[in-house]
């Protein structure tokens, strides 16, 4: 019996161990490589966007004397202190001022020195302080998209020779791009901003949000606590599921046939983007709202039931307030996905370009993920660090709203 | 009158109607003994109020704005307006535009002599739709509150309203679900008129813009979609599932079976990311970042067709996304295979990589094939990745540096952009659209029925 086991020849068993284990550290390795390198791609692309974009949170600009008694501006100081004084500086000739100022002190391949930024800048000062007017002065400005490329990275020859005299005479300094977080879609990169986008996100959001949450908790509610196994919820339950699962741009189609060729509703409007964007999400609350709703310990509902209480009291008094730090979380995860949601808020038409920011739902308007595709179609390089910088402030709003989730799941979800 | 002082008249006349049965029930109270609280009573006179002029309201609005335009037309400045259907409409609807205040001058100047008849006729119906909405409140509203006395069970009335309430909440997943379909099939029928299914379904074909010129829509191969779903193929479910599968899984069977606790509790949310981060980001990022990329490493290779739209780089990025989603889906599969037969290939002397790659891999294969059967599904259905990242040029080719097309991409471009609504080109998206919803569908069905038998089997 015992003698079998020598005459089997050691090293061989050896070897095979050897290679068992090495297979099994190859194993371990492999998938640690997996982790490694998916951790590694979202730091890629998180580091791309930053380093792309950090810098269109910034804008250089540019000290130019003006001396506006001898300049062609008709421009009278009375005016300026009016309520209608914007009217009046846009009507103004403030662009010629700025090329004849640029070309005077720089030279004459300054005079797309400035753009739309440092004319609006120009007319904001102006009404600031009206006496400039009658006096020359040195204005700091923002500089045109080229140059204001060329002064963070590298353009073509004369943008770069422009800079550098600026750069020598310390006539360049870089300022915190303010005008990007209040302003609105522009044609001159230098001079576009997201407020509008945004502010069409908020009102698309809002719509979502009044729609879809209370339709989905009721929803939710009606299946897990009243509804009878029979076809119709059934029905309900598999059509649920499915809609959770059809691509976003099937929502947009509908969208389209439904809410603007059926119903004539404005086209692009923060409404009809919202409603299509509550049919998408709603799926997500029930689902949400149904597994919050169940792990609701069943003695609370006997508790209440025993004293007395309606089913209706049970559900609404006790089983459902209970349930609510869950519904929530899922609520603002489905709410976090519906505000990066792009393509069927493009079949709707929010794609338009719009320079004013929606002053209500049925407004046109836009939102900041179809803002970002928009800017990444132009072709002007001045849109390569405002569309990422608007995606690191997409990203932002994204990690803020999942950080509530999770700190509403961690802080109030109760285990039982 | 319009319609918002209306609803404000209703929402009054609702808040009024809950006050006086609140007061009316405790008063009674005094002196009986009532079945319900005086709340239950205040809400069942609102409920009574407010629902049904809502209602009405709300079916009326639509109605009304459609009375409107037929009052209008017949108007003799109305019919004065030019025959063609696509200058009416938009003259009609400039003119309703400038009537609401919208806008200030339209640019036909017929629509500026129609302003003064929409306001009319506005102003006309909404007299009516508005009278009959207040009339239906305090008719609704009396009814509730003559039935307030001390025997009444105004609770079980305001529970039945809720319970309606309830239904009508989770019907709308059903109508939803019938709208997509509706209307998806309603204008595919249409485009099926003037393209034959055959022709769609079967063509190596897809050049919509042929199809503007009128005496060309419907002429056969322009609308060959199997270029579009080979696109859609080649990316979606070959080179995104030839990335996320193997990195997916890994990460799964590492994380569940070899890492640190608290690797884990850190790793696994920030793999989540991954599916969070919105898509438009990955589209960019596959157009900025990673196509430029791929294009050189083609020409690199010698690939003298390699393009700046490759399928690889769309493919890749997307490969990204899906990882997360295969990573968990793994996830729950492998720890759903019982430990007892993990313990067993253990105890038998198999290594733990022997045991997870011989026993719970093909325990978990089921759920796995579920969980990938999904990621393929999302992957087809993603719109942003291709539409910034591939081309618009339909190829046949499994050449992975050329450019390919796929639906999504097809439904954004032939639905962005001005034309009309009943050309066979806008149609065609609905068509598009409609497959996909079917192959998506399909998908998801068989992966939540493996997804659902596998779980069975070990319960």
């Amino acid at each position: 019996m015992s003698s079998a086991a020598p005459t089997r020849p050691r090293h061989s068993s050896d070897t095979r161990l050897r290679k068992r284990y090495a297979a099994e550290r190859r194993f371990r390795f492999a998938g640690l490589f997996a982790v490694g390198l998916s951790a590694l791609f979202l730091a890629f692309l998180l580091f791309d966007m930053s380093w792309k974009g950090l810098s269109g949170f910034t804008q250089y600009q540019a000290a130019v004397p003006i001396d506006f008694p001898r300049s062609d501006l008709i421009l009278d100081p009375a005016a300026l202190k009016g309520g209608d004084a914007n009217d009046v500086v846009a009507g103004a000739d403030l662009e010629g001022v700025l090329v004849k100022a640029a070309v005077a002190t720089y030279g004459a391949d300054a005079d797309e020195l400035f753009g739309t930024g440092a004319i609006r800048s120009l007319g904001r000062q102006l009404i600031r302080d009206p006496e400039l007017l009658g006096r020359s002065a040195t204005l700091w400005l923002p500089v045109g998209s080229k140059i204001d490329v060329a002064a963070k990275r590298d353009s073509d020859a004369a943008s770069e020779k422009l800079v550098e005299q600026l750069q020598s005479k310390h006539a360049l300094k870089r300022t915190i791009n303010k005008d990007f977080l209040v302003e609105s879609d522009a044609t001159d990169p230098s001079a576009v901003g997201i407020w509008g986008a945004l502010k069409g996100t908020f009102l698309t959001i809002l719509v979502t949000i009044v729609l879809a949450f209370p339709v989905g908790v009721l929803a939710a509610v009606y299946l897990e606590e009243f509804a009878t196994r029979n076809r119709w919820t059934d029905a309900i339950e598999v059509s649920i599921n499915n809609l959770a699962a059809v691509p976003s741009i099937i929502f947009g189609l509908l969208g389209l046939a439904v809410f603007l060729n059926v119903m004539h509703l404005p086209r692009s409007a923060p409404l009809v983007g919202g409603l299509t964007l509550a049919l998408m999400t709603m799926p997500v609350i029930v689902i949400a709202g149904r597994n919050a709703l169940t792990s609701v310990p069943p003695s609370i509902r006997d508790a209440a039931l025993g004293v007395g209480a309606s089913k209706m009291q049970v559900v609404f008094h006790h089983v459902l307030p209970l349930a609510l730090p869950g519904i929530l979380t899922g609520t603002i995860i489905g709410m976090a996905r519906a505000l990066g949601e792009t393509a069927p808020l493009l079949m709707i038409g929010m794609r338009a370009f719009i320079a004013a920011p929606p002053s209500g739902i049925t407004d046109s308007a836009t939102v900041l993920p179809v803002q970002i595709f928009l800017w990444s179609d132009e072709v002007n390089r001045g849109f390569v660090e405002k569309t990422s910088a608007a995606i690191i402030v997409l990203l932002l709003f994204m990690l803020v709203m999942n950080g509530l989730a999770i700190y509403l799941r961690n802080r109030f979800e109760q285990r039982w | 009158m319009n319609l918002t002082i209306a609803l404000a008249a209703v929402v009054a006349i609702t808040a009024i109607a809950a006050w006086l049965g609140f007061s009316r029930a405790s008063r009674l109270r005094g002196s009986t003994r009532l079945h319900s609280l005086p709340v239950y009573h205040g809400a069942y006179a609102a409920l009574w109020a407010a629902l049904p002029a809502l209602l009405f309201l709300a079916i009326w609005s639509p109605v009304q704005s459609q009375l409107v335009t037929q009052a209008v037309l017949a108007t003799p400045e109305g019919r004065a307006l030019p025959a063609f259907d696509m200058q009416r409409e938009s003259i009609l609807s400039e003119a309703s535009e400038i009537a609401a205040g919208q806008r200030d001058a339209g640019f036909n100047p017929e629509s500026a002599g129609l302003v003064p008849r929409f306001l009319e006729a506005e102003s006309r119906f909404a007299t009516i739709g508005g009278g009959i909405a207040i009339l239906l409140t305090l008719a609704a509203a009396a009814f509730a509150l003559r039935r307030t006395n001390a025997q009444f069970r105004a609770r079980t009335g305001v529970e039945r309203w809720l319970m309606a309430l309830l239904i009508a909440a989770s019907l709308i997943a059903i109508l939803t679900t019938l709208g997509i379909v509706l209307s998806l099939m309603f204008e595919s029928l249409r485009f099926f008129k003037l393209v034959p299914v055959g022709d769609f379904l079967f063509g190596t074909q897809w050049s919509p813009q042929t199809a503007l010129r009128a005496d060309q829509a419907g002429s056969s191969g322009a609308f060959g979609s199997i270029p579009l779903f080979w696109g859609t193929i080649f990316i979606g479910a070959i080179i995104a599932m030839i990335v996320a599968i193997p990195l997916g899984l890994m990460s799964a069977i590492y994380l569940t079976q070899y890492a640190h606790p608290r690797f884990r509790s850190w790793m696994k949310p920030i793999l989540e990311i991954l599916a969070g981060v919105p898509t438009v980001v990955y589209g960019y990022f596959a157009a900025l970042t990673v196509a430029p990329r791929v294009r050189d490493l083609g020409l690199s290779l010698g690939m003298t067709s390699a393009s700046s739209e490759s399928a690889l780089a769309a493919g890749l990025v997307m490969g990204i996304m899906i990882i997360p989603f295969i990573s968990s889906m793994a996830d729950d599969s492998i720890a759903a295979v019982p430990q007892a037969m993990r313990d067993g290939s253990l105890a038998m002397g198999a290594t733990k990589s022997e045991t997870i790659r011989r026993v719970v891999l093909p325990a978990a294969l089921p759920g796995v094939v579920g969980g990938v059967l999904l990621a393929v599904s999302r992957a087809i259905g993603e719109t942003m990745i291709v539409v910034m990242a591939a081309g618009l040029a339909a190829n046949l080719t499994a050449n992975p540096f050329a450019s390919v097309t796929t639906v999504t991409t097809q439904i954004v471009q032939l639905l962005t952009g001005d034309q009309e609504f009943d050309s066979a080109k806008t149609l065609a998206a609905f068509a598009l659209g409609l497959a996909l919803f079917i192959i998506t569908l399909v998908l998801n069905l068989i992966a939540l029925t493996v997804v659902r038998r596998y779980r069975e089997a070990y319960e």
